[in-house]
């Protein structure tokens, strides 16, 4: 018998019982439907998580925080570690940069602005992508770099109330007018001798203007100075990286070059598929790293442990509606007796009788996960849009910008048709066998 | 060729503990040949349908063999005994046997579904096998819009569609009245000695027994009788 054939009898069969079979439908899609937004919730709260996570963080960086020492405690990144990340497989650069230890005061004219000062290695933080907006890299000792928004919060020195707009940059009637460019600034340094405060001034010349940052939350106001403006420095200061000393502390060595360590250390891969293979190589050399690609792993985890859970839990639904289809399919081969006795009598095979009840069975599993599924795709919308509303109106708080409550990816109407599938077959099976044991004597007789 | 050898067959009846076997057929041997029509007679409870139903594979013997064509069937198992039935055996009922739910043509053309054959050439078969019993305009009735002589010739048209070589009918007369069962046994003749199909016929009407070639009366699950026909 061909298939074809089998499914145009099992239609009409179907529509010999059109309320039973549709009712059996319904249950299905119903169970079908709990299970698809029931495992929605844990799609969509994974991906709004997933989606803020990469939205503040660079997915190809991974942060190396120092090195495991032999009593098990860890040590600061210096030179030579540089030089052993750098020959890591598929890494595309290694920033470093060292941090001025004091708050650091730039003027000009009558403007001023604190900012944080570091000394960059400007190679390769164009490797890992730095750009500037204008200007250009630093050619001389006392030449500066500054971040995007370095120029957009110096502001007056005068003590004004309203300084600062609502996006956190100073008001530009406040602000300093001018082009920055090849612009002089006053760097203040302070340092604590003998019971007194003591300043000096370094005066820097402003070559370059970062790029805007790519996230819209972030800020970069950095200045970014040589190593010679942070040796002098420390030759005032007395101190590693311009440290200011505390009243009874005494006086520290000043490092040489090649012994400095390193405040801020990050690899960036030359993909993302590469953090993972990067990272587990630095673990093998006993680097402590932190990538996003970690928290990823782990956070995916934990959603999928969620999913698993949430669909198992929709699967009960599933079962649930399986006893209705066992049930319609018991009384369909029960009605059906004198019929299949008819054809088994004629020469029909024990196996095409078989698979014209699990061919039903199917049919019904199947129909209904699809209405299942296109009514849970109108649930998860209609979710979507209504929870914000009614948590702004019960707690009248605003939902996170961006935050998905449900979502159905490809991948859950599969998995659930699957299921919907399996368990179908499984709770057609047993009337399926109870209709290939008809007795044909018996059915011929309608004793059955 | 249909050959029993040694056949008997018992019925276990009652609950467990307390059941009674009854013999039913009691070591039958005939054969029936080729093109033959072999008619069946014996009172009732005398094993002729037991005999019918146990050459037909509905029912498995206690002992003996049936051949047929060359096929040991008493050995065959479910699968192949379907297979066994489909191509090389018909059946007419006494009550007919056909689907209520399906009209006159998808009755006829079942066995060719369950066979295989393709949409084109099973409208053509079913067509012209209707025509051939007289009921081509009455394709598209449903078994209860029939009169009990058209709802057999529908039922003989399902046996014949798939040309077998044999056809065992189990009381075809039965339901019918004088007239129509006079046009239904000189239609079996016309089929036996047109196509050669062999007939294995039981029953217990003396009109029907006559059309036989051979005729074996059975009594008490035994054969008393058998003679040819005069």
């Amino acid at each position: 018998m061909k298939l074809r054939d089998q499914f145009r009898f099992v239609r009409q069969n179907m529509k010999k019982n059109k309320t039973r079979v549709f009712m059996t439908i319904l249950a299905t899609a119903m169970g079908c439907a709990f299970l698809i937004v029931l495992a929605s919730v844990g799609f969509g709260l994974q991906k709004s998580v997933v989606k803020e996570m990469l939205e503040q963080r660079i997915v190809t960086q991974i942060d190396v925080h120092g090195k495991e020492v032999k009593d098990g405690g860890f040590r600061p990144i210096n030179i030579k570690d540089i030089q052993v990340l750098e020959k890591v497989g598929k890494v595309k650069a290694v920033t470093r940069k060292i941090m001025l230890q004091q708050e650091s005061t730039y003027k000009i004219g009558n403007y001023q602005e604190g900012a944080e000062t570091y000394v960059s290695h400007f190679p390769s933080e164009v490797k890992a992508g730095f750009e500037l907006s204008e200007g250009r890299l630093p050619k001389t000792e006392n030449e500066v770099v500054v971040g995007y928004d370095f120029p957009l919060n110096l502001g007056t020195t005068d003590e004004v109330e309203d300084l600062y707009d609502n996006k956190g940059h100073v008001k530009k009637k406040y602000r300093y007018p001018e082009n920055l460019i090849d612009k002089k600034l006053d760097l203040t340094v302070k340092q604590l001798k003998n019971g007194k405060h003591v300043e000096k001034k370094l005066q820097l010349t402003v070559v370059g203007i970062g790029k805007k940052p790519t996230r819209e939350w972030m800020q970069d106001r950095s200045v970014f100075i040589s190593d010679q403006v942070l040796k002098e420095i420390e030759s005032f200061t007395g101190t590693p990286n311009g440290a200011i000393l505390g009243p009874d502390e005494p006086q520290q060595q000043n490092p040489e070059t090649n012994e400095r360590i390193y405040d801020e250390v990050k690899i960036y891969a030359k993909n993302m598929e590469a953090v993972q293979g990067i990272v587990d190589q630095l673990k093998d050399k006993n680097y402590a790293t932190y990538s996003v690609v970690n928290e990823l792993k782990e956070i995916n985890m934990v959603f999928t442990i969620a999913k698993a859970g949430l669909i198992f839990i929709g699967t009960i639904a599933i079962l649930i509606a399986s006893i209705g289809i066992y049930n319609t399919m018991t009384m369909a081969v029960t009605e059906r007796a004198p019929e299949i006795g008819i054809m088994k009598a004629i020469g029909a095979n024990p196996k095409t009788i078989k698979r014209i009840f699990l061919l039903e069975s199917s049919y019904i599993g199947l129909i209904g996960a699809v209405i299942g599924t296109i009514v849970s795709y109108g649930i998860s919308y209609a979710v979507n849009f209504s929870i914000p509303l009614i948590i702004k109106q019960a707690f009248g708080e605003e939902m996170p910008a961006g935050l998905t409550f449900s979502d159905i990816p490809l991948i859950l109407p599969i998995i659930c048709i699957v299921i919907c599938y399996v368990v179908t077959i499984i709770s057609g099976y047993r009337p399926a066998q109870r209709a290939v044991k008809v007795d044909v004597l018996k059915a011929l007789r309608r004793e059955v | 060729m249909i050959t029993i050898n040694n056949l008997s067959h018992e019925f276990v009846i009652g609950k467990k503990g307390r059941q009674t076997i009854i013999p039913v057929l009691k070591n039958i041997s005939f054969k029936v040949e080729k093109g033959e029509i072999m008619t069946i007679v014996g009172r009732s409870g005398s094993g002729k349908s037991t005999l019918l139903n146990l050459v037909s594979g509905f029912i498995r013997p206690k002992d003996g063999e049936i051949w047929i064509n060359g096929t040991k069937v008493s050995e065959l198992n479910e699968a192949k005994l379907a297979d066994f039935r489909i191509h090389h055996l018909g059946f007419i009922f006494q009550s007919f046997q056909l689907i209520p739910s399906m009209t006159a043509f998808q009755n006829v053309e079942l066995p060719l579904i369950l066979k295989g054959v393709s949409d084109r050439e099973r409208k053509q078969q079913t067509e012209e096998m209707l025509e051939r019993v007289g009921l081509l305009e009455y394709q598209d009735h449903y078994p209860s819009e029939l009169s009990g002589g058209q709802q057999q010739r529908v039922s003989i048209a399902r046996a014949l569609i798939v040309n077998p070589p044999i056809i065992l009918a189990d009381e075809p007369t039965g339901s019918l009245d004088s007239e129509t069962e006079e046009d239904l046994l000189q239609f079996i003749k016309e089929l036996n000695r047109d196509l050669g199909i062999t007939f294995l016929i039981i029953t217990h009407d003396d009109k029907v027994a006559e059309i036989g070639h051979r005729t074996i009366e059975l009594s008490d699950g035994k054969i008393v009788e058998e003679g040819v026909l005069v």
